[in-house]
């Protein structure tokens, strides 16, 4: 599995497209995997860091200490970027449709419901439609979105991660983050 | 766009409100709506309470709901789930698209089907609204090699499914391996294919992802059936190309390149017609015969995106038969499974096989076969010895082909042409010696001219009648039956003395159970010596017993009989089945010899599922005395063993039964046939009630004779009834079976009352309705 990320991270850096396609898969299972196993492992109330866990897998997949500022770095984050999306999403659609009275035996989920309310479930979705507007207008906005809002990550990590300086980052953030409300508030 | 974003950050840049408000308005002097777009964003970024400012984290409930995402991903997890109408039962398959269920659909119709579950990651939204935009198309096709999609939705957590009939085979290249098809046989095979892919061309549907997993073959009886899935889904789920990374994304979503056509590795999806798919079909012909695809799967999976473009947009594959001896280790497997050496492989395809594929295969789509249709035709032609079409047609090459088709007749024909010349020189001598040489030259090249141009218009004749019939084809699989019906009988007309225009004819009369029309062409195409060990010639005994046949029915009968006496093929249970049938000895093959062979067959066979026989004598074992319970066996369509040439079980036990009967074993043929008939996977098991009730006749047990006879007319009205009101539906046992039980059933009443069963109405109406069809569209 080690040796599969590498060098798909690799072939990513010598231009193959077609890896980055290969890539997502893998960085997604092994997103969920992780998600999972914390959970089973640590008691209910434990909150997961969405950072913290891309990290994780990060080390667990590609590992390698010396590899901080490998290149590479920046095609894992984006692509855990866009599974942390979709995960999310996928979770938030979920629990959407149960909550309109979908599945019985998932209801025990619904009770604990303190923090992820209904609102919130609804917002991520409606910015998560909002986004993939942005995408359409303009990727490397959207990208940005994902690496700050799905993976938690800091302007200057991102910065680092999109190649680009961290003024320019921040701009971009201030235009997007208004560009999404206005779209969300919109579709209201 | 740029000027909004500039604006914005511009504005954003002056932190007095009413300075920044001026400059807004300066910027936008003459653009109203840029102003308000430019405000909304400005007002949108000072509002509170913005769900981007608190990244997204995942509390206990989050996370569970992923674990529980990541469980659901578990197939044990669907078993026993329901999605619409559809509860999920087993899962058979899992691929780049996602999960394919064995479902229960209980509304309206109550039956199995598979249902395929997209991974996430997909627009449900967008797949949803594609397929509805093809619906309409994909439900119109209506052919036997086709999978019908049903349905389409969305599941409960947001991803979209496709519904469609339940199909469990094999791809088209791991059958063909599997059974060690030769050259012939894949090729036959793949006309079918061509065939459901011509069909819904003319219905307006484009495949887009033909490829050998999409092709699935099952046997039905020993027929191989193919059945092509997945009309109308990769559209769906294939975006407009447009975009690398959605482009990208839909790479991994088909899993494969390699059959994809240049036009396609193009990114303007919006560009794909029929010949994309013509293209395709030309990897599957090219990978069917020599065991690899045009470009090495290693190679195109390595390759990065734009390498990859260029591969399948640039670069010219190998011919198949130049491919062949790049294979290496390989060709040792390639040349066992198609039951050939690697010199008979190579030089079967050198030629036209090469001519075919490599047309097919065109960079050029303008100069590929214009349909799918066209590409199986030239198949056909080459199956039959007859100029294809893809070559540059040269005068020698079609006399070659001619002379391939035809030794006997050109060597005659060159004898009376020599003949002629010799006998014109004589006779002129003798006319006049005045006539100088130079004027023999001339009159025998004339006459030599004109022979030439005979031949020439044979062969056209040929090709001519080829076309005919499979245009028959196309309108009778479309429900066109006086379209058909002209089409066989121009192609008959042309070409009287070759056997293929009428048995192609029969199969329509077949399909039209117009039994006797059939039989006077099956008996026509027997007389012209056509070979009768292909798989069209099952049942037509019992067609000719049923139809008075009686001349025509012994010659077949000595064709099979000579089958089912040759000992180097395993088995023959089809021969053998149509020589039991009758009640009449044969003159080459004894009753006693037909029973030694099917028991001999028989215990070759394995034990059927869950049947065990220990204490019977004839209990299946293998040669080597074990009873074969070591490996796992692998099973067909209907779930019975797969084993080979050989047919289901219950049916091989039906056919040794008879054997029995017409031997005399009445004990034996009772006990085989009670154990054939309660094999409910059996869909005509009625078959055996008329042979059962002559065994119990002679066994001296009125009663249960009686009661047989009775169960088998009973069956026989049904299915007659089920026929006249769903002439369309594709019955589950061929159609052979019918017709046996007609005759078996007549030979019943006949030995227990002395006389013939009352008649069946429901044949006359059944055989007015098909000469309506013929008729109706004649006005």
């Amino acid at each position: 599995m080690n040796g599969e990320v590498t060098r798909i991270l690799s072939a990513i850096e010598d231009g193959n497209r077609q890896a980055a396609s290969q890539l997502l898969p893998l960085v997604y299972d092994e997103l969920r995997r992780l998600a999972a196993s914390k959970m089973s492992q640590e008691k209910s109330d434990q909150t997961l860091q969405p950072t913290a866990l891309v990290h994780e897998a990060f080390l667990r997949l590609v590992g390698g200490e010396d590899r901080k500022n490998w290149d590479g770095r920046g095609h894992f984050f984006a692509a855990a970027a866009e599974a942390m999306r979709r995960i999310l999403i996928d979770a938030a659609r979920r629990r959407s449709a149960e909550k309109r009275g979908g599945k019985l035996q998932r209801c025990e989920l619904l009770e604990e419901d303190a923090v992820l309310n209904v609102d919130d479930t609804e917002t991520m979705l409606s910015l998560d439609e909002a986004l993939t507007k942005l995408a359409a207008t303009d990727a490397s906005l959207a990208k940005l979105v994902e690496l700050r809002y799905f993976t938690g990550l800091t302007i200057e990590e991102t910065a680092e991660v999109l190649g680009v300086s961290p003024r320019t980052t921040k701009r971009n953030w201030a235009y997007a983050r208004a560009w999404l409300r206005r779209e969300m508030d919109d579709s209201e | 766009m740029q000027s909004e974003k500039t604006l914005f950050l511009d504005a954003l840049d002056e932190e007095d409100p009413v300075v920044r408000q001026r400059l807004v308005e300066l910027a936008c002097r003459d653009d109203d709506e840029l102003r308000q777009r430019v405000e909304a964003l400005l007002a949108a970024h000072v509002l509170p309470a913005n769900p981007l400012d608190r990244p997204v984290g995942m509390n206990s409930v989050a996370g569970r709901a992923i674990a529980s995402a990541a469980e659901s991903f578990r197939p044990t997890q669907h078993i026993g789930m329901t999605i619409g109408s559809y509860r999920l039962m087993e899962q058979i398959g899992e691929g780049g698209f996602g999960l394919v269920f064995v479902a229960q659909q209980e509304q309206p119709v109550r039956r199995k089907v598979a249902l395929k579950i997209i991974k996430p990651g997909t627009d449900s939204k967008e797949v949803i609204a594609r397929f509805e935009a093809e619906r309409q198309a994909v439900a119109m096709m209506d052919h036997p090699n086709i999978a019908q999609v049903f349905d389409a939705g969305v599941t409960e957590d947001g991803r979209p499914y496709f519904v469609m009939e339940l199909v469990r085979g094999v791809p088209i290249t791991e059958f063909a391996d599997s059974h060690l098809l030769d050259v012939r046989g894949r090729l036959e095979l793949f006309t079918h294919v061509c065939s459901a892919v011509q069909h819904a061309h003319q219905k307006g549907v484009i495949h887009r992802d033909l490829k050998p997993s999409n092709v699935m073959v099952t046997l039905h009886d020993d027929k191989a059936v193919v059945k092509v899935i997945d009309f109308g889904v990769a559209k769906a789920i294939g975006q407009s190309l447009t975009d690398t990374t959605i482009y990208t994304r839909f790479f991994s979503m088909i899993g494969t390149p390699l059959y994809m056509s240049p036009e396609q590795a193009e990114m303007n999806g919006l560009d794909v017609d029929t010949r994309s798919d013509v293209y395709s079909l030309g990897v599957m012909l090219y990978e069917l015969l020599t065991g690899a695809t045009p470009f090495d799967r290693e190679r195109l999976d390595s390759a990065n995106f734009d390498e990859l473009r260029r591969i399948i947009r640039d670069e010219e594959p190998l011919r198949p038969s130049a491919r062949l001896t790049t294979l290496g280790a390989q060709m040792t497997t390639v040349v066992r499974t198609r039951r050939t050496s690697q010199d008979r492989l190579a030089t079967s395809i050198r030629g036209d096989l090469d001519w075919i594929v490599m047309k097919a295969l065109d960079k050029d789509r303008t100069r590929r076969y214009e349909s799918a249709s066209a590409m199986s035709q030239d198949v056909l032609r080459f199956l039959n010895d007859q100029p294809i079409e893809a070559r540059p047609p040269s005068r020698v090459y079609q006399l070659v082909k001619l002379a391939r088709r035809n030794r006997v007749a050109i060597g005659t024909a060159l004898l009376i042409a020599l003949t002629m010349m010799v006998g014109t020189l004589a006779s002129l001598w003798q006319m006049s010696i005045a006539i100088t040489e130079r004027n023999q030259k001339v009159i025998a090249l004339e006459e030599a001219t004109e022979a030439r141009q005979e031949i020439e218009q044979f062969a056209d004749k040929i090709t001519q009648a080829n076309l005919l019939i499979a245009s028959g084809q196309s309108h009778a699989d479309s429900g066109r039956w006086q379209s058909a019906n002209e089409d066989y009988a121009r192609a008959v007309r042309m070409q009287p003395s070759y056997f293929l225009p009428w048995m192609q004819r029969a199969q329509l009369f077949i399909r039209l159970k117009l039994w006797n029309e059939a039989a006077d062409d099956f008996r026509i195409a027997l007389d012209l010596g056509a070979p009768t060990d292909s798989p069209q010639w099952a049942g037509v005994s019992a067609l000719l017993l049923w139809t008075g046949e009686a001349q025509a029915y012994r010659n077949l009968a000595s064709k099979n009989a000579a089958r089912v006496m040759q000992t180097d093929s395993p088995f023959a249970w089809d021969a053998l089945r149509g020589l039991v049938i009758a009640p009449d000895t044969h003159q080459t093959i004894t009753a006693q010899q037909c029973v030694e062979r099917a028991d001999g067959w028989l215990r070759q066979l394995d034990t059927p599922l869950g049947k065990p026989r220990n204490d019977d004598p004839r209990r299946p074992r293998r040669p080597d005395g074990t009873d074969g319970t070591g490996g796992p066996p692998r099973h067909d369509v209907l779930g019975f063993r797969e084993l080979g040439d050989s047919l289901p079980i219950p049916v091989c036990q039906y056919i040794t039964a008879i054997a029995h009967l017409r031997a005399g074993d009445y004990p034996i043929a009772i006990e085989l046939l009670e154990d054939a008939g309660s094999d409910d996977r059996w869909p005509f098991f009625e078959l055996v009630y008329a042979p059962l009730a002559m065994a119990h006749h002679q066994a001296g047990n009125p009663d249960d004779a009686l009661a047989a006879l009775e169960l088998s007319y009973l069956a026989l009205e049904s299915v007659a009834r089920e026929l006249i009101n769903q002439p369309n539906v594709v019955q589950d046992s061929p159609w052979f079976d019918f017709v046996e039980t007609l005759v078996l059933n007549r030979e019943a009443a006949i030995l227990i009352h002395g006389h013939a069963p009352r008649p069946l109405v429901e044949l006359e109406t059944l055989r007015q309705q098909s000469l309506e069809k013929l008729a109706l569209e004649e006005m």
